[in-house]
């Protein structure tokens, strides 16, 4: 019970400015406990609070990305092939190396609150220094996977179908007007007399009309038909051979593979954010950890930041086989 | 007489420090950690809120009161704008935040004897939070607009040349996360800062309220974070999740969106409920009937909440399979509000009712959300939905639910909570008659547009056939009486800032423990500890005339007066 | 803004048929027999539960206020287990009945019988179209009576959504999709007179004005109007095409092209073809900069004027004319080589228009078309 005797008076004292200086107020708990604060008992009561509210938030995050998991469960229902077929463009190796650096850097992690509820500040920095520089592996390795994929084309919308910048691609890119990235309005799809309904979402559209295909969103052709027109090489590639245009030359291509990268980009996009984020977390933690301010007392940001390091991993470990492992 | 006087005497030189004038200037508001001053910030913001989007409902109902243009320069176009702005600033920046944020910051802390919510710093980045999300919507006003209605429906919303589609969406998705933290914020509080004596069974249903209102807006808000984001990627680099040429579907984004929004309807109407079991406890001076019921019927509102969403996209092209479930789940959902409206009109039996301004604005909840709740039957129900789907019909529904329960939820405890607050008493006949006014003019808006929408009016409509028109008429005149009806509220309330009465600690007689303090509260929110009993244990007070309030009898009270038993507990 | 005279004058201009009651308007389908019957009953218990309810809140307010001659109540009881049980399940089972009713005439409303007769509808931004087996295309909905109908519908563009209040039937149009709705109306619509046919999804500018009328037509009527549709624009004189035909077609471009030289969404047609002919204006530009006498001439890409108006309503994007967004859908398949002539003829003689596409000479008696 927070106890409530008659208070001196503080006209003037802008009220818990950083909440960390009330030992003016009367209680013993609040004048040994200089980071307690003014609502809360005890240090333990506030520690109690600080844990629920990071399992709130913890929720929340579940949720955000639970969305785009779905997404991904949606997607790859209806698109089955798309999805064993793109996996392949994915580096395993890289992605494995990943995994294991994220889970590493949740080890150290822990070791970090461990080290400062056992007062050990020099254990406390180091373990700190580790997990950030874990996340820094895991941001270069990501940097690289990106910058190979992207420098390919192997991307979201109809970049997908651009020939990539090499000197070929440079001067079809000239011809064709590039991804549009604001439609106004669709086009219609298939604007043809149709007498049977069929219930393809992806209609058919006939060569003559790949020029048409290529620039807009309009009936997307299967790469293969494209890259005849265009007079790129048509032969069978392993997709693994990293040749510039692979998907687009590659008649085993199934339509609509934009898709796959399309969720690949956002959910492992939006995984790198929340990486950034926690390095921030980090950083700000290590410079409160060589200021002195953690001690068995009080580790509560340690720990809070950790528990958020953790279901950043978490979520990784998900992302892993979901994209890299499964075909 | 053994009376306590936890109140302070109405000599205003006498008056002791309050949380207004503890501390001055605009940087110890600004940067201020008080539960109370954030409260009132988000009071007034949302209150301005809520007369600009008042402002874009008077002109689309002005622009309907003829076929085809009525305002010079207001073209179809124009008109779309106005009903999506409408809708998106009603929502988002005014019912959604406004009692969890505005009531429930400044009260909920007192009412828990506390000395602040869980996480002040969370609170103010919440009340931050909500200027950027507002600042962003209104911003995407200059960049051109939007004009896709407030649910953002796929592909249009990806497509509309509006320039302030992506503005507008970043702006919902930030006040998405100032929700999210409020939410997170309260579920702690609630959990860690109860006084002792206080278990769950002993708090003021507002408090169960709040705390189920917190478990959606942790649960459903970030679906809805996550699907903004998602349609702002779509519209800026076309990925073609939303987009059937690119092998993507629109209806998709319909099942993203309702995820949150339906619970987020829960969201706007469970504080209200908990707002009516206040108001009607202690304006009819009786014990809450049902306590347990009332608590837990939040709690399975909650839960229900999550599993209806479908029920917005019956004519979608969802299988009939999900159609039959949502339908089914639908109808389950009302069982819990019944409920709860059952018992508080068994809380009038055999009570003390004091027609006062809040009292009326309780009952007028309890007409209005009985026929909101009961249209709902036409809605959840399948082959009449066929028809009454996105007809008028729904227009009606859900304003009586959203304004007509919510709001008037939130404006009756405005008026409870006032001289708490304010520390002013606000004229109580211009109260009364404020309440009618909004009453009528709400009744002949909004009744009207059950027909219109049965006859067969679309909505979202600029032009109309001519056969609708005198229902439209009716609707505006309506309309213009309810602007006049908050106009005058508004009026009352500002002048009670400037001369009303001096209030005392409890001017109603109520037993939760934010009439225990001062009104206004010191800034540390108890000069004395706080005692917990029965928070709907009238059976003690009496009126003081000196004093102009109630207090608490000692010797009728058995928290205070150990030689008597107990009252029968809940 | 004489709004009192405009509502009665509205007022008036009504519906013939009757047997409109206060909530609902006359039930046209087989389906709307049963959705009404459901709207009655569920309006029977609302009233049933709202007038209670409101009976007992002025009864306790009145008997329970508080007044100073009345002692103050201590005694309201706190709880009721039976009541609590019994205002939890009569409701729980009220509603499960009408779960159970409307569910069983959804799944009526989402069967099309097998011998439906099935109409393609295409839904773009701001129109419909249907089309008949046939052939034949049409602006409005002509049905026929005594058989069940079933609309086969898509959209080009955005969310649509076909509504007719009076059937009682409503289905969301959603691109890259086909859906469904059905209905059997056994009555003919009075001359003259259709029921109406709304858009009922948000879906831009346009929303409120893609209605349409619905026509029941008796067998024997509709076969006869589909032979005629199928063939009005081949019956018509090739000197008579832009005067019958060209307003006719004109209302499915209206939206967005004005004839008053107003901008709309695309370019007025008010002295356009001057412009594409090199007259007047003719020194205009598309997007990407090229003029148009660069592009429309002999050894151009569009050798005439005409190729050039025949291009931009099959292939719309190819040339965007400066200061307008590629906005148009492709009108390929919609309209025939003899419509295309129709909308040109029209352009062509744009001085013989009013500005709202009516024809100011007097036409001449038609030949035995039957149009509506």
């Amino acid at each position: 019970m927070t106890t409530l005797q008659s208070q001196p008076n503080h006209a003037g004292d802008p009220h818990g400015a950083d909440g960390a200086h009330d030992g003016a107020h009367g209680s013993a708990e609040h004048a040994k406990y200089p980071f307690l604060q003014h609502h809360f008992d005890t240090p333990h009561h506030q520690f109690d609070s600080a844990k629920l509210g990071m399992w709130l938030f913890l929720a929340t995050e579940v949720l955000f990305f639970g969305g785009l998991f779905v997404a991904y469960a949606v997607l790859r229902n209806r698109f089955p092939e798309v999805f064993s077929y793109s996996s392949h463009y994915l580096d395993t190796i890289m992605g494995g190396i990943n995994t294991c650096v994220l889970i590493l850097s949740s080890l150290t992690m822990a070791l970090a609150v461990r080290f400062a509820q056992t007062n050990r500040k020099t254990g406390l920095i180091i373990c700190l220094i580790l997990t950030f520089m874990g996340a820094i592996g895991f941001m270069v390795i990501k940097y690289f996977e990106y910058s190979h994929k992207i420098h390919d084309n192997l991307v979201w919308g109809t970049t997908f179908y651009v020939p990539p910048h090499d000197a070929a691609g440079e001067a079809e890119a000239k011809e064709l007007s590039v991804a549009p990235t604001v439609s106004v309005t669709l086009n219609p799809v298939n604007p043809a007399v149709f007498a049977v309904p069929t219930l393809a979402s992806t209609p058919a559209v006939d060569a003559s009309a790949i020029k048409q295909a290529s620039r807009a969103p309009a009936g997307m052709a299967t790469p293969t038909q494209m890259a005849k027109a265009e007079g790129l090489p048509t032969g069978e590639h392993d997709p693994s051979f990293a040749h510039p245009a692979t998907h687009l030359v590659d008649k085993k291509m199934p339509a609509n593979s934009h898709v796959f990268f399309a969720i690949y980009y956002a959910m492992t996009g939006l995984h790198g954010v929340h990486v950034l984020a926690g390095m921030v977390v980090i950083a700000w933690l290590l410079k409160r950890a060589i200021r002195g301010d953690f001690s068995s007392d009080y580790f509560t940001p340690v720990d809070v930041g950790g528990l958020y390091w953790h279901i950043v991993d978490l979520i990784w470990i998900f992302l892993f086989p979901l994209f890299y492992l499964i075909h | 007489m053994t009376t306590i006087n936890l109140s302070q005497p109405l000599d205003t030189a006498a008056r002791p420090d309050n949380y207004i004038t503890h501390t001055r200037g605009f940087m110890s508001w600004a940067f201020t950690l008080d539960h109370k001053r954030i409260g009132v910030m988000y009071l007034v913001s949302v209150l301005v809120s809520f007369f600009v989007g008042g402002v874009f409902a008077l002109l689309v109902r002005t622009e309907l009161l003829t076929p085809g243009q009525t305002i010079p320069g207001v073209t179809a176009d124009v008109y779309n704008h106005f009903f999506t702005l409408h809708g998106a600033i009603m929502v988002f920046l005014v019912i959604i935040p406004s009692i969890p944020a505005a009531l429930g910051n400044f009260i909920m802390p007192i009412m828990l004897g506390a000395k602040d919510v869980a996480f002040p710093r969370l609170n103010l980045f919440s009340y931050y939070l909500w200027i950027f999300g507002a600042l962003f919507t209104v911003s995407s006003l200059l960049l051109g607009g939007f004009d896709t209605g407030w649910t953002f429906y796929t592909p249009y919303s990806t497509t509309t040349p509006a320039g302030g589609v992506i503005p507008a969406l970043t702006g919902v998705f930030i006040l998405g996360f100032s929700s999210i933290f409020t939410g997170l914020n309260f579920i702690v509080t609630v959990h860690k800062l109860r006084p002792p004596g206080m278990t769950w069974f002993r708090m003021p249903l507002f408090l169960w309220a709040i705390y189920a209102t917190a478990i959606i807006q942790v649960l459903a808000t970030p679906v809805l974070g996550i699907t903004l984001l998602l349609l702002i990627v779509e519209r800026a680099f076309n990925i073609g999740i939303f987009d059937p040429s690119m092998g993507g579907d629109p209806v998709l984004y319909q099942h993203f969106f309702w995820f949150y929004s339906h619970p987020a309807v829960y969201i706007m109407i469970l504080p209200a409920m908990g707002i009516i079991s206040e108001l009607i406890s202690v304006h009819a001076h009786r014990h809450i009937f049902g306590y347990k019921f009332i608590a837990l019927s939040s709690i399975a509102i909650a839960i229900f909440s999550f599993l209806v969403w479908g029920h917005h996209m019956f004519i979608s092209g969802q299988s009939p399979l999900l159609n039959t479930l949502f339908s089914l789940i639908s109808f389950s959902v009302a069982i819990p509000s019944a409920v709860k409206v059952f018992n508080w009109m068994s809380t009038l039996y055999k009570g003390n009712i004091v027609l006062n301004t809040p009292m009326l604005y309780a009952l007028a909840f309890l007409v209005l959300f009985t026929i909101g709740g009961l249209t709902g039957i036409h809605l959840a129900t399948l082959n009449t939905d066929v028809h009454l789907h996105d007809t008028y019909f729904v227009v009606a529904h859900f304003h009586y639910v959203m304004m007509g329960s919510a709001l008037i939820g939130m404006i009756g405890g405005l008026h409870h909570w006032w001289p708490k607050i304010t520390g002013r008493m606000y004229n109580e006949n211009l109260g009364r008659i404020g309440c009618i006014t909004v009453f009528i003019g709400f009744n002949v808006t909004f009744f009207t547009q059950f027909f219109l929408g049965s006859q067969g009016m679309p909505r979202r409509y600029y032009d109309y056939q001519p056969e609708y028109q005198i229902y439209h008429v009716i609707s505006t005149i309506g309309s213009y009486i309810m602007a006049s009806g908050f106009l005058l509220t508004a009026y009352y309330l500002l002048a009670s800032l400037f001369g009303g009465r001096l209030a005392p600690a409890n001017p109603w007689g109520g037993r939760s423990l934010e009439w225990q303090c001062a009104s206004p509260p010191p800034f540390d929110n108890f000069s004395t500890q706080p005692r917990v009993g029965d928070c709907y244990d009238f059976s003690a007070i009496r009126w003081d005339e000196k004093e102009q309030g109630y207090v608490v009898d000692r010797a009728l009270d058995p928290t205070l007066n150990p030689n008597l038993a107990a009252k029968n507990s809940h | 803004m004489n709004i009192a005279s405009t509502i009665f004058s509205n007022l008036l201009a009504g519906d013939p048929r009757e047997g409109r009651t206060v909530w609902l308007p006359p039930p046209d389908s087989n389906l709307a027999a049963n959705s009404d019957q459901m709207f009655w009953w569920i309006n029977i218990i609302c009233y049933f539960f709202f007038i209670g309810i409101v009976i007992a809140l002025v009864i306790l307010v009145v008997k329970y206020r508080m007044k100073k001659d009345r002692p103050f109540r201590t005694d309201g009881p706190l709880h009721h287990l039976p009541l609590e049980m019994t205002w939890a399940l009569v409701p729980l089972f009220i509603v499960i009945f009408v779960f159970y009713f409307g569910f069983r005439d959804y799944l009526n409303f989402m069967t099309p019988p097998k011998n439906s007769y099935e109409i393609a509808v295409t839904a773009q931004k701001w129109g419909w179209l249907f089309k008949y087996p046939n052939g034949a295309t049409s602006d409005d909905l002509y049905v026929p009576t005594g058989r069940p109908v079933k609309l086969s519908m898509r959209s080009s563009d955005v969310l649509h959504c076909c509504y007719i209040p009076d059937f009682r039937v409503k289905k969301d149009l959603v691109p890259g999709r086909y859906s469904y709705l059905w209905f059997q109306t056994d009555d003919v619509t009075p001359t003259g007179w259709g029921h109406n046919l709304f858009c009922a999804e948000y879906c831009g500018t346009g929303h409120s004005n893609m209605n349409r009328k619905v026509y029941a037509l008796s067998q024997p009527d509709f076969d006869e109007w589909l032979v005629a549709q199928s063939q009005w624009l081949d019956k018509i004189p090739e000197e008579e095409l832009y005067f019958r035909a060209g307003p006719k077609l004109y209302a499915r471009c209206q939206q967005c092209h004005s004839l008053d030289g107003t901008k709309g969404i695309g370019p007025s047609w008010k002295g356009l073809w001057t412009r594409v002919s090199g007259g007047e204006g003719g020194d205009g530009k598309f997007v990407d900069g090229a003029g148009y006498q660069s592009q429309i001439g002999a050894g151009k890409q569009y050798q005439t004027p005409e190729d050039y108006i025949r291009a931009s309503i099959l292939n719309p994007g190819e040339h965007v004319v400066a200061g307008y967004a590629n906005a148009m859908p492709s009108f390929k398949g919609q309209l025939n080589d003899k419509g295309i002539d129709a909308v040109i003829g029209f352009m062509k003689h744009m001085d013989e228009f009013d500005t709202k596409g009516k024809y100011l000479k007097e036409v001449p008696p038609a030949p035995k078309v039957s149009m509506k």
